[in-house]
């Protein structure tokens, strides 16, 4: 028998995911009040903060810490990779669509089977891209708007309300994402509720892991890649032994 | 003069038979005016006067802190006023009459405002502010604390919001809705329930209306000499933001709104969000329905 369970996430995955998750929270209570400083919850949260100017210092620190954690991070991933100890198991392949489209399909009900995910799905590249190209956009806006005299001694001035037009609205698009996408998936959804532990432990059970990464699994086990109703099958099997 | 009437008005209020005399003084007025209930006073003009003075306000005010009393500006005032006192016709006409009172002590702002632009509209028209118009009446706070400036979205705002009497001057009432989309207004208004300093003084992290058009030497904006003047932009800015180049003042928009025409790649950038944050979120949300809903049908 193999082992009960998969190791998902390395030590160092899941340090990044904590340190992204504190970063991430405390931008958006230090930000989010000064896209909406009208509100009345935005005056509470800036007492809460210490007043407007330690809000901003937090604001300002935090986004350091987000910009060298994304470098940091491609760094490591590109060394990886040029090494080969890393898959470049994170990049859009074809086969995300056609899952994206079959997917789509299947909760409409024109399609028997969910689609066979390898280690990563459509889902988790969506949201790992979109976190990606969102620090970017937030890191050079908010430099921008930390540093304004310097920006406009090389680039014309309009540039700077363009930044805080783009930072206030892709900060305000983050956090819509996040809360309504990311929380529902890696809490809400019925294959997971309450909460996935997987990016804490880094460990998911082997039978969790046939029905959601059955290619992975395969591949790692040195079986060839299961048929979409055998896939099915052994879920279902699974299933009714639950409800025995 | 007025340099010597401060220091000679301390001395004198340090003085204990003075003292006495001002507190007595004080009392015996808010024996009536300290009573919220007072009757306002009738002007002919058909408008009804205030006539209410919070006694614990005065006394945070600044010239209350001075240990002025109530005759120093109510020059004159006897204990029998109530009865057959001749009142202005109007609380306009009331407000140009304080500006001469304020005169008396602060002589050299008094100068340099009647020049100004809101000056000169105080004396031809009585459109301008007058001194209570902007700083308040017993409420009136040393200008170190910040706290006016931090307001001047509201106290400015008062008059130029007001389309009717802006439309006079052919003056946009977009002013303030402008300076508060911008970064300065959002700073402005979150550090204004801040907390004072050793000094009494709020923290100020952003320019309020007066710090680029000016105070009491405010001017049209297409007067040579206003601050806010084209020529004279990037040095007001400098204010504030050391070592700003020519390209700076760009980065404000002048009070437009973000128009193809005025700031088309600010327009552009808004638009782009205000298509894409409904795209996505919508669709994020309409693949969560679609879930849910599968779930429900294979039960």
């Amino acid at each position: 028998m193999s082992a009960p369970y998969i190791v998902r996430f390395s030590l160092k995955q899941r340090v990044e995911h904590l340190l992204t998750m504190v970063i991430f929270a405390l931008l958006c209570l230090t930000g989010l009040p000064q896209k909406f400083f009208t509100a009345g919850w935005a005056q509470t949260l800036v007492h809460l903060f210490g007043g407007f100017d330690s809000m901003r210092w937090i604001h300002r620190g935090c986004g350091i810490l987000l910009a060298l954690s994304t470098v940091l991070h491609f760094s490591t991933a590109i060394t990886g990779m040029l090494s080969r100890k890393v898959a470049f198991s994170m990049v859009p392949t074809r086969k995300d669509f056609r899952d994206l489209v079959q997917q789509l399909r299947y909760y409409l009900g024109s399609e028997p089977h969910q689609p066979l995910y390898d280690r990563f799905t459509y889902k988790e590249k969506f949201e790992y891209w979109g976190l990606v190209a969102g620090n970017v956009i937030m890191v050079g806006t908010g430099l921008v708007l930390f540093f304004p005299v310097i920006v406009a001694r090389l680039l014309p001035g309009q540039l700077i309300p363009v930044a805080k037009v783009a930072h206030s609205n892709e900060g305000l698009m983050a956090f819509l994402v996040i809360t309504l996408w990311h929380i529902f998936n890696a809490h809400l959804s019925p294959d997971v509720f309450p909460f996935d532990t997987a990016m804490f432990t880094g460990k998911v059970s082997r039978e969790r892991y046939a029905h959601e990464h059955p290619l992975e699994l395969a591949r790692l086990e040195g079986r060839p890649p299961p048929t979409p109703g055998e896939a099915h099958d052994a879920h279902q099997d699974e299933a009714d032994q639950g409800v025995a | 003069m007025n340099r010597l009437a401060f220091p000679l008005l301390l001395v004198l209020a340090s003085t204990p038979a003075w003292a006495a005399d001002s507190a007595k003084e004080q009392e015996e007025c808010l024996g009536c005016h300290g009573d919220p209930k007072v009757d306002p006073g009738d002007l002919k003009g058909g408008e009804k006067l205030p006539l209410f003075v919070d006694k614990e306000l005065f006394a945070r005010s600044v010239h209350g802190q001075q240990g002025l009393t109530c005759t120093d500006c109510h020059q004159g005032k006897k204990p029998d006023h109530a009865t057959g006192e001749a009142l202005p016709f109007t609380r306009r006409e009331l407000s140009r009459d304080h500006a001469k009172v304020c005169a008396s002590c602060h002589e050299e702002v008094a100068t340099v405002f009647a020049k100004s632009v809101h000056g000169r509209q105080l004396e031809a028209t009585g459109d301008g502010p007058a001194c209570t118009d902007c700083h308040g009446v017993h409420t009136i706070t040393r200008p170190s604390e910040n706290e006016l400036v931090l307001r001047t979205p509201d106290v400015c705002g008062k008059c130029h919001t007001n389309e009717t009497l802006m439309k006079k001057y052919g003056i946009s009432t977009r002013v303030v809705r402008t300076y508060l989309a911008d970064f300065h207004g959002m700073a402005t208004t979150l550090s204004r329930g801040g907390k004072k300093g050793e000094k009494g003084e709020k923290v100020r992290l952003a320019a309020g209306c007066t710090d680029c058009h000016g105070y009491h030497d405010i001017q049209r904006t297409d007067d040579p000499s206003s601050r806010v003047i084209a020529a004279n932009l990037q040095k007001t800015c400098q204010r504030c933001h050391t070592g700003a180049t020519a390209n700076f003042p760009a980065a404000w928009l002048s009070h437009w709104e973000p128009t193809p025409e005025k700031a088309p790649l600010v327009w552009g950038v808004t638009l782009f969000y205000k298509l894409l944050i409904p795209f996505m979120v919508g669709g994020l949300g309409l693949q969560i329905v679609l879930h849910l809903w599968r779930t429900l049908v294979n039960r």
